[in-house]
């Protein structure tokens, strides 16, 4: 009967398949990833820029590095959101959780497949931003690790919205309204000399300011010791969070 | 070898006060062909979601080759495929794509998942939909697509929750068809719910009736209709304007215009049919009670 099954299937292929499972969701995802994950950053950063003309080169890279990680938000974690929720409301989440898969690779190959998906949006973001705002990039190589790690946090938020909302409409809602607090909320789109007090207090708080600093001391320069700081807390919170996501997943209904 | 065993299994959704399902008990041996009955709202779906561990039960226990269902999450997964009644699961994906992780997942090799893939294209008949977008099936391809994705990998137990909804009569002949082979050829277990009394009876072999949560009715069909009614059903088919004379005193019921169904005894048929005008008949049938009459016997009747 079993003859043709390794009996402990490696995890490493698991983890394979699973990703190209999941790498299939650009059929559905691909143009609005095109629209909110690229062209509307580019939109943002075209008018944010028109109105910053004259503010100095800090401003512009500020609109550049903000709307990199507002296009984070859209591409994954407005994403992520909603695969964990359709994957509660299609059955998915029941078809996975019937498959003898290690639970945690089936999260892992989601956001790795997103993560994917984003890149070539990421890369039009990057040169096009720059060349609009008249930026010039001083591409680090540790943007290779800086841009998973602004990802994975982001996602994790995602996909905690994702498994506790109740319906996709009240989803889509809360991800929209984490999206524009974690921008205003510290210095991501608008320099720290130009935000008040409070705000810049409650910007420790949130992932979306770590993000911004450690993508411009990787895209920009110079990289500092701060760089350090902004990973070691998106590594922390990347951590926290999907833990949170493994503790709210209903893999059985109660 | 018994495969599942169920014991005083408790139901209850949070915030209702009436169970989804009560004091269940039964076991399923290993070769078997389990059919599960019951109305709308028995609480047949809770019980196959609360077997695969879908559904946390409020008590009582489950344990699948003898070891609890929840002492390890992969433990059903390894053994069982397990089909849903609803289908959108899998809709990003291609037919072909859909068999082949699945197989894969379920631990095949690549070229033994290719191969097991080909063979279910082939057995469901599903091939020429390969290429094809699981979101753009039709209702009837869908769920044999679905019936294909509980056999990939080839799991020793088979739950499949309605296999021959949305199927038109050629398609359920061949999902009994093709269940019926795979339970002979490698000696699986099958267990299912539905409606299809009449067809299912072709291929069941245990049956558990439920109503109201309530396991009603557990046993062989034959042992179950021996228990319940012996007599026989005779139906007569004519032409409405020239009923047929029958012999006095046989409860006889309209079904429709140009329909009868008689209910004899066994010493009453042999009289009964000599007596019969065949010129005034299009056609008869005489045949004993059906999982049919069961069903709608323990379904109807209060216990």
């Amino acid at each position: 009967m079993l003859r043709n099954r390794t009996d402990r299937p490696a995890l490493l292929p698991q983890l394979g398949d699973l990703f190209l499972m999941e790498l299939t969701n650009w059929r559905w995802s691909w143009r609005t990833l095109v629209i909110t994950g690229t062209i509307t950053p580019l939109l943002s950063m075209l008018a944010l820029g028109v109105f910053a003309r004259g503010s100095g080169a800090e401003t512009q890279a500020y609109i550049l590095t903000g709307n990199i990680v507002l296009a984070l938000m859209f591409g994954m974690m407005e994403k992520l959101q909603s695969r964990f929720m359709f994957m509660r409301i299609t059955g998915a989440l029941d078809y996975f959780a019937t498959l003898p898969i290690q639970r945690s690779l089936l999260i892992l190959a989601i956001v790795l497949s997103f993560l994917a998906l984003m890149l070539p949006a990421l890369v039009v973001i990057i040169s096009v931003g720059a060349l609009l705002l008249g930026v010039s990039l001083s591409l680090n190589p540790v943007l290779l690790l800086v841009i998973p790690l602004c990802a994975v946090p982001l996602s994790g938020i995602g996909a905690l919205i994702g498994s506790l909302a109740r319906t996709p409409e009240e989803s889509g809602a809360i991800s929209l309204l984490v999206t524009f607090m974690l921008l205003g909320l510290g210095p991501v789109v608008i320099p720290a000399s130009r935000l008040p007090g409070v705000i810049l207090i409650l910007g420790w708080l949130s992932p979306a300011t770590y993000a911004a600093s450690a993508l411009r001391q990787a895209l920009l320069g110079p990289v500092t010791l701060r760089l350090l700081l902004d990973l070691a807390v998106l590594v922390g919170l990347s951590i926290v969070i999907f833990w949170l996501v493994s503790l709210k997943m209903r893999w059985r209904q109660t | 070898m018994i495969v599942y065993d169920v014991q005083d299994l408790v139901k209850y959704y949070p915030g209702q006060r009436e169970p989804a399902n009560k004091h269940i008990s039964l076991h399923i041996e290993q070769g078997e062909i389990f059919g599960i009955l019951g109305d709308n709202g028995a609480g047949k779906s809770t019980l196959v979601r609360q077997m695969v561990n879908l559904v946390a039960s409020t008590s009582g226990s489950i344990t699948l080759f003898g070891q609890s269902i929840t002492a390890h999450p992969l433990h059903v997964p390894r053994h069982v495929g397990y089909m849903p009644q609803d289908g959108r699961a899998l809709n990003q994906l291609t037919v072909d794509e859909a068999l082949f992780y699945t197989a894969r997942l379920r631990g095949m090799r690549r070229a033994d998942a290719r191969s097991d893939c080909d063979a279910l294209l082939d057995r469901w008949q599903i091939n020429a939909l390969r290429h094809k977008y699981s979101s753009r099936l039709s209702g009837g391809e869908r769920r044999l697509l679905q019936l294909a994705v509980a056999m990939a990998g080839s799991p020793p137990v088979l739950i499949l929750d309605e296999p021959t909804n949305d199927l038109d009569p050629q398609r359920r002949k061949l999902v009994w068809d093709v269940l019926r082979r795979y339970n002979t050829e490698r000696g699986a277990t099958i267990i299912f719910i539905t409606h299809d009394a009449l067809e299912a009876e072709k291929i069941i072999q245990r049956v558990a009736i439920l109503r109201a949560g309530e396991l009603v009715a557990l046993g062989k069909p034959s042992e179950l209709k021996q228990a319940v009614d012996q007599k026989l059903r005779l139906e007569l088919f004519f032409s409405p304007e020239t009923p047929p004379a029958l012999l006095a005193g046989l409860p006889t019921y309209a079904i429709e215009a140009g329909r009868w169904l008689v209910l004899l005894e066994w010493q009453q048929a042999m009289a009964t049919l000599a007596s019969l005008n065949l010129e005034q008949l299009d056609d008869f049938r005489l045949y004993s009670a059906t999982l049919e009459d069961l069903y709608l016997y323990y379904a109807a009747q209060p216990h």
